[in-house]
């Protein structure tokens, strides 16, 4: 193996790259690192992508490593598990892929360091629903909750505070964000869903669900809350004490008279409750409703009255990362931005970070059925070659202006997280 | 005379080392010379290797586990200070709302409610199974087969068999779709799937295996002819299997039942995905908290629910003696 | 009022295409010390089994006194069995050993440890009541279930090799106490024994089977005076099988007369009647006799002579010597398979 790998011929850079990388590979694994001439111990570009599975791209760590020769470790691990990590084993991963909510906890945490903006060459080209909360036309969207524009910035490179205007140094990079609401089985449901308050409507009483992370689960219930016009929050993302006992009153109820047939955790397991029938209306993702209708089966990813919840996440870098590892990272982060990664993302439903390089990427007609909201022109097809959608028809929710118009909310952490994680645990003990 | 006098020398020297080998051999225990083979390193060193790695990997965890307990908290971090903050907010309102009961105590009441039941319930087909391998299966060979066949629920990821319960328990599956079928229901059951009955199914699916392997242990162990002294003495068969079979196999049955008790008391990935996360555990309480990175909370509930499990396996434990037994 | 008879009539016992028991037929009478006797396989244990109720028999009946037993459960035929190596129950007291019996059939707690305690003071092991059975001796043992046995009373008590876990000491001592036991109660004792010295000390009716079958059933006196197969002359020990004109025959190994070949004419095997020459293999002194092991032409005589006589004409190994005895001596062997004729002695004319 070592003979084979020498480079006494001329090798493209690429070659010799992978070569290296697998006989770093093997050394590691065989624990023998000595005698390798300097030449191989260089520079095997490889970062640690520590993040949740959905974003974990087999087809992007491919790209990636075509375009600029970076291997890809994935460190898959649940939502809930990446904030953990972040916090409990700072030294195990090289970059993040979170949530901006969970910044609240993350950034005092000081395990993150704040990425420059001056190395981020499309950093003024991000879209301003991330970084001021407003639509590219200036028309401001709704900010409860955790907006990303709230916590994306710092005044410098190991700040432990949020700024509260832009700066240079930012917590993450975003690269991906969404309008989740509820998604529907139009085949299995007669009533017209238009509201958030249809997810407690008796009439799909054991047939609703809604996700299992206390901080997102209330935010649905409290959506519920202001369409029945029991309430109106001044913050459905920063509870008091009182509204969030009021809130949790709401779900137990719900909870007691049998209203949901179960809280999903993960992906699949939202696309095999919807899929089987188990349930008709639960809040959901939009890749897995994508995921439901690929199987053949009517999904509505069905846009309220009230609105949308919102998320974005993106990238941070560890504090252990430094020198040439940094500059990988900066690598990578850039190679994102710069379009396929963005265009690879619209096309499952969601919305890239920098949109004029996801535009270059993609097909006109992709590109006016996805963010335009027009019919398609042709038959739609996922980046895996699945047909998602028939040529004609318009993608639920109509155009990016359309859908990120409407936010009602971002995915939060409340000030008062402990408390209301307290009553979630009464909730589910009711 | 000298050539006789050699091997009479030689047997004497015979006669005095057997005699001292005797004395030796009859010596009290503590006279016996020490080291006659050389330094002896001490029997306990024997243990030191399980001792260290229970020290390390158990205790020194466990004793950390505590210590957080006793810490305070914010949002992303423990706060070095001592406070008993996280015990008291875990049993608050337990004694406010009596006779009602508190988050804590409900949920422990669901957690030892779905114990016993499943413990219940593994514990008649796991002495069921282990009956009929240890008295109706003829040969080894056989009996290993079929006890093996009680692990194949173990043969595939946790995760698979969790997500093949739907086609098979859920609205539109097998079973209620036989059950419609055969016209013995009108409309779907409802309480197949995300109820306390699938959780209870989906344990004792799994854990009736860890039944079945202790008490088929304490039966094969039975002498046979215990039995039919039994019915010599006119025993019917339930006499004979509530006074001979059952005590005898009271080791198996208690070790078989720490099993299950301990598993079910400490589980949330079973009863989150088979209750459709809404039955309440304290195994969930501790997930909760820790993925709120909630520490202390996380720290404390461990606490809690080490010491019920602890308490219920002390009371299994006074039912037999363990020891002995073994 | 006398006590019935045991009687097995075509008893037979098949496993598969095994014969255990093979159509035996045996009358035991009240009262008596009835031992089962032979190598194993024989059918002895299978026997007593089916006595006891814990095997069916294949075919035949099992009669006692005026009933056919055949077919009732254990508990109902008046049996009592003790097992080998006891099987008291490890989880109970020996007071509750015993007293089982009366719990399953609902007798009161009070009531059935007193009765208990008389039965094990009866074995004298009222003092040892609330021990378990594995904080006693192996003796210690055996007397309590003999008195689980007993408290069922029984009016046949079948044993399985009873002696057999027992030091030799004991089983002496045991062996005693079971006789002297049986004699008290007046009633069957079926003891299954691979040891014909137990037999012999205990039966009043002593049963050797082989293959399945009796070979003979009779007193000890009659089963070693009066052998009728070579299989029983061999088993009960003490005789020479010999092979003679007119068929095999025995010999008791104390009736031989051991003389050096021409030394006297009137000891002569010539003189005294049948015999035959032979070489001394081995010597051994035994206590009160010594025994003589020879090679009589390929065939192995075993010979006993007592101390005064050894002495008399003291025989080396390797020595020649003249083997006779007396016509009377002679028991002829019925239907006997004859040994293989390379071994078979060289018979001095008759």
């Amino acid at each position: 193996m070592t003979q084979d790998t020498r480079p006494t011929v001329k090798l493209s850079r690429r070659t010799l790259l992978q070569g290296s990388a697998a006989v770093a590979g093997v050394a590691a694994g065989s624990g023998a690192v000595t005698g390798f001439p300097a030449v191989w111990s260089a520079e095997p570009k490889v970062l640690r992508y520590l993040g949740t599975a959905v974003n974990q791209s087999a087809d992007i760590a491919k790209k990636v490593k075509e375009d600029t020769g970076i291997t890809l470790e994935y460190v898959a691990v649940t939502t809930d598990d990446v904030t953990k990590r972040v916090i409990t084993q700072p030294n195990s991963y090289d970059i993040v892929d979170t949530e901006y909510f969970a910044l609240k906890k993350l950034v005092p945490a000081g395990n993150l360091k704040a990425m420059n903006g001056r190395k981020i060459k499309e950093y003024g080209n991000i879209t301003p629903v991330i970084t001021k909360c407003e639509l590219g036309d200036g028309t401001k969207i709704g900010d409860q909750g955790t907006a990303p524009k709230k916590v994306m910035f710092v005044d410098g490179e190991h700040s432990t505070k949020f700024s509260s205007g832009m700066t240079e140094w930012a917590t993450l990079i975003p690269t991906v964000y969404n309008a989740d609401t509820l998604g529907i089985r139009p085949d299995l449901i007669k009533t017209k869903v238009d509201s958030w308050a249809q997810l407690l409507n008796p009439e799909f009483k054991g047939k609703a669900a809604i996700l299992n992370i206390p901080s997102i689960g209330i935010m649905d219930a409290a959506m519920v809350v202001e369409a029945t016009g029991q309430y109106k929050y001044p913050d459905k993302g920063n509870m008091t004490k009182p509204e969030i006992d009021m809130t949790m009153k709401v779900l137990t109820e719900a909870k007691k008279n049998g209203q949901f047939r179960a809280f999903w955790k993960d992906f699949n397991e939202s696309v095999n409750l919807m899929a089987s029938g188990e349930t008709v209306i639960q809040s959901m993702w939009s890749p897995a409703v994508t995921a439901v209708k690929s199987k053949g089966i009517p999904c509505v990813f069905q846009p309220l009255k009230e609105g949308y919840r919102s998320w974005a996440s993106g990238f941070a870098v560890s504090k252990g990362v430094s020198g040439m590892k940094e500059d990988v990272a900066y690598e990578f982060v850039n190679w994102f931005l710069s379009g396929w990664a963005g265009a690879y993302l619209n096309r499952q439903g969601y919305y890239s970070a920098v949109l004029p390089t996801a535009k270059a990427a993609m097909e006109p007609y992709e590109w006016a059925y996805w963010m335009e909201g027009k019919p398609a022109e042709k038959d739609i097809h996922a980046p895996d070659g699945t047909l998602l959608d028939h040529a004609g028809n318009v993608r639920d929710g109509g155009s990016f202006d359309a859908r990120m118009g409407k936010v009602a909310c971002w995915n939060a952490i409340m000030d008062e997280n402990d408390y209301m994680v307290r009553k979630w645990n009464e909730f589910i003990a009711a | 005379m000298t050539n006789l006098a050699q091997p009479s020398d030689a047997g004497t020297a015979a006669a005095s080392t057997a005699l001292a080998a005797t004395d030796a051999a009859t010596a009290p225990r503590a006279a016996r010379p020490r080291g006659r083979y050389g330094w002896a390193p001490p029997a306990w060193l024997q243990a030191l290797p399980m001792a260290l790695v229970f020290a390390l990997f158990f205790v020194l965890p466990l004793a950390l586990v505590a210590v957080v307990s006793l810490l305070d908290y914010n949002d992303y971090e423990i706060v070095p200070a001592f406070t008993l903050r996280s015990y008291s907010e875990t049993f608050e309102g337990c004694y406010d709302q009596l006779p009602g009961l508190c988050t804590i105590l409900k949920t422990y009441w669901t957690t030892v409610e779905l114990c016993f039941a499943v413990w219940a319930i593994t514990l008649v087909v796991g002495f069921t199974i282990s009956y009929f391998l240890a008295f109706h299966v003829r040969t080894l060979t056989m009996q290993t087969v079929l006890a093996l066949v009680c692990t194949i629920p173990f043969w595939t990821s946790n995760v698979i068999r969790m997500i093949s319960w739907i086609p098979l328990l859920g609205r539109n599956g097998l079973v209620n779709q036989a059950l419609m079928g055969s016209g013995v229901v009108d409309a779907p059951v409802e309480w197949l799937l995300y109820s306390r009955f699938s959780v209870v199914l989906a344990f004792v699916h799994l854990f009736t295996f860890f039944m079945v392997i202790p008490i088929f242990n304490s039966m094969v162990r039975i002498d046979k002819r215990l039995i039919e002294a039994a019915y010599d003495a006119g025993a019917s068969g339930w006499q004979t299997l509530w006074n001979v079979v059952i005590p005898l196999c009271k080791p198996g049955i208690v070790i078989g039942s720490i099993f299950v008790v301990t598993i079910v008391m400490g589980d949330f990935v079973t009863v989150g995905v088979m209750g459709g996360e809404q039955i309440a555990s304290a195994g969930k309480i501790i997930e909760t908290r820790l993925n709120a990175l909630q520490f202390p909370p996380a720290a404390a509930n461990a606490v809690i629910l080490l010491a019920a499990t602890l308490l219920i396996i002390t009371a299994l434990t006074k039912v037999v003696d363990i020891r002995k037994e073994l | 009022m006398r006590q019935p008879d045991l009687e097995l009539i075509h008893l037979t016992k098949r496993y598969g295409d095994t014969v255990a028991v093979d159509a035996i037929d045996l009358k035991i009478a009240a009262g008596s010390y009835c031992c089962l006797l032979g190598p194993s396989g024989c059918g002895k244990t299978s026997t007593l089994r089916m006595i006891a109720g814990h095997e069916a028999a294949s075919e035949g009946d099992i009669v006692f006194g005026p009933s056919n037993i055949t077919d009732l459960a254990p508990a109902q035929r008046g049996t009592a069995m003790m097992f080998q190596s006891y099987a008291l129950f490890p989880h109970l007291s020996c007071i509750d050993n015993v007293a089982f019996s009366l719990k399953m059939k609902g007798v009161d707690k009070a009531k059935r440890r007193a009765r208990a305690a008389e039965m094990l003071d009866l074995v004298a092991m009222g003092r040892y009541g609330e021990r378990l059975p594995a904080q006693l001796s192996g003796g210690q043992q055996q007397r309590v279930a003999l008195a689980r046995a007993l408290i069922t009373e029984p009016q046949i008590v079948l044993l399985d090799e009873p002696l057999s876990a027992l030091d030799p000491f004991l089983r002496t001592k045991m062996r005693v106490e079971l006789k002297a036991l049986q004699r008290r109660l007046g009633i069957i004792f079926v003891h299954v024994t691979h040891s014909q010295d137990e037999a012999m000390a205990l039966a009043d009716l002593a049963v050797i089977m082989k293959d399945g079958r009796i070979e003979q059933a009779g007193s000890p006196r009659e089963l070693f005076n009066a052998p009728r197969t070579a299989f029983v002359a061999k088993f009960i020990g003490g005789h020479n099988v010999l092979q003679g004109s007119a068929g095999a025959f025995a010999v008791r190994a104390d009736r031989l007369h051991l003389s050096r070949p021409g030394a006297d004419p009137d000891a002569s095997p010539r003189g005294r009647g049948a015999g035959l020459d032979a070489v001394v293999r081995s010597v051994e002194y035994q206590g009160t006799f010594v025994q003589l092991t020879l090679d009589g032409a390929g065939s192995e005589i075993t010979a006993t002579l007592d101390e005064p006589t050894y002495d008399a004409t003291p025989f080396q190994p390797g020595d020649p010597i003249a083997v006779s005895w007396n016509e009377g001596d002679v028991h002829p062997l019925a239907g006997a398979p004859s040994p293989p004729a390379t071994s078979r002695p060289q018979l001095a004319p008759a």
